[in-house]
């Protein structure tokens, strides 16, 4: 819920808890987050809660993404004029 | 209490087709959620944002379960479920009578518990299987009300039924036990 909530909330878009689910459990076979299940509580009908850790694999493959946006994006800002 | 739970059949339908490891992850997520919203809106907002949530969710979790292999378990079932409908009609025409009109009135009981049963049988093997065997039921039961196979005239509520029918013994009859044996654990 919180993941879904902080990307609503960052790129203003309305998520669905499936495309979250389905992105975590794709990086969780990769091996980049690992999950876990908490204890379930009676606000949530007695459902337990799926916890999420990132991975060493999927901080090293974070870091390569925000390097890859960073260099696609370098001098974009002073361009903006002249496109 | 009851009042503020979220639309019971959106929490059905996403019991019968969430794969297992995140089920209750996110029929979790969505009712501790829904019990947020329904305290800053009204309960018809809250219920549109689940139904919404339920319905934008449900092919992201098709997809996944349908790279799990769910559908070779589901062809699996479908053919465990021809067998037995075969040898159900073969003894029908064999010991009852090998009258068509008995086996037009027969058919309906046969094809209800064969579906049940295969229901029963790919949920017992992985509950994602079902809404898969689901579409199976209702692909061949669409071509053969196509191929007219039955010879003598049936009103039209007859193929109807068994379109309408089938996949629901497939999908709820699962259901059903799955919420008898909750019940039971919870005594």
């Amino acid at each position: 819920m919180i993941v879904r909530r902080e990307i609503e909330e960052r790129t203003g878009r309305n998520i669905s808890i499936g495309a979250v689910y389905a992105t975590l459990e794709r990086l969780e076979a990769k091996g980049y987050v690992s999950s876990f299940t908490g204890k379930p509580t009676p606000e949530r009908g007695g459902r337990a809660k799926r916890l999420f850790r990132v991975e060493a694999a999927g901080k090293r493959a974070l870091q390569i993404s925000e390097q890859t946006i960073r260099s696609m994006t370098a001098g974009l800002k002073d361009r903006w004029r002249t496109i | 209490m009851r009042g503020c739970l979220p639309p019971p059949f959106a929490c059905w339908l996403l019991e019968s087709v969430l794969p297992d490891p995140y089920r209750e992850a996110i029929l979790g997520d969505l009712i501790e959620e829904y019990m947020l919203r329904i305290e800053s809106t009204s309960r018809f907002t809250a219920s549109g944002w689940f139904w919404s949530q339920t319905c934008r969710s449900v092919h992201f979790m098709l997809w996944s379960s349908l790279r799990k292999g769910n559908c070779f378990i589901a062809m699996g079932v479908y053919i465990f479920m021809a067998t037995l409908k075969f040898a159900a009609d073969l003894l029908i025409s064999k010991l009852v009578s090998p009258e068509q009109t008995t086996q037009i009135i027969l058919a309906p009981i046969v094809f209800l518990t064969t579906a049940a049963i295969g229901g029963c049988v790919a949920a017992k093997i992985r509950r994602g299987a079902t809404i898969f065997l689901a579409l199976l039921v209702t692909i061949t039961v669409a071509i053969l009300i196509d191929l007219k196979v039955c010879a003598i005239p049936v009103p039209w509520w007859y193929p109807l039924g068994f379109l309408t029918l089938g996949p629901l013994a497939v999908i709820i009859t699962p259901a059903l036990f799955g919420r008898a044996k909750q019940q039971r654990v919870v005594r």
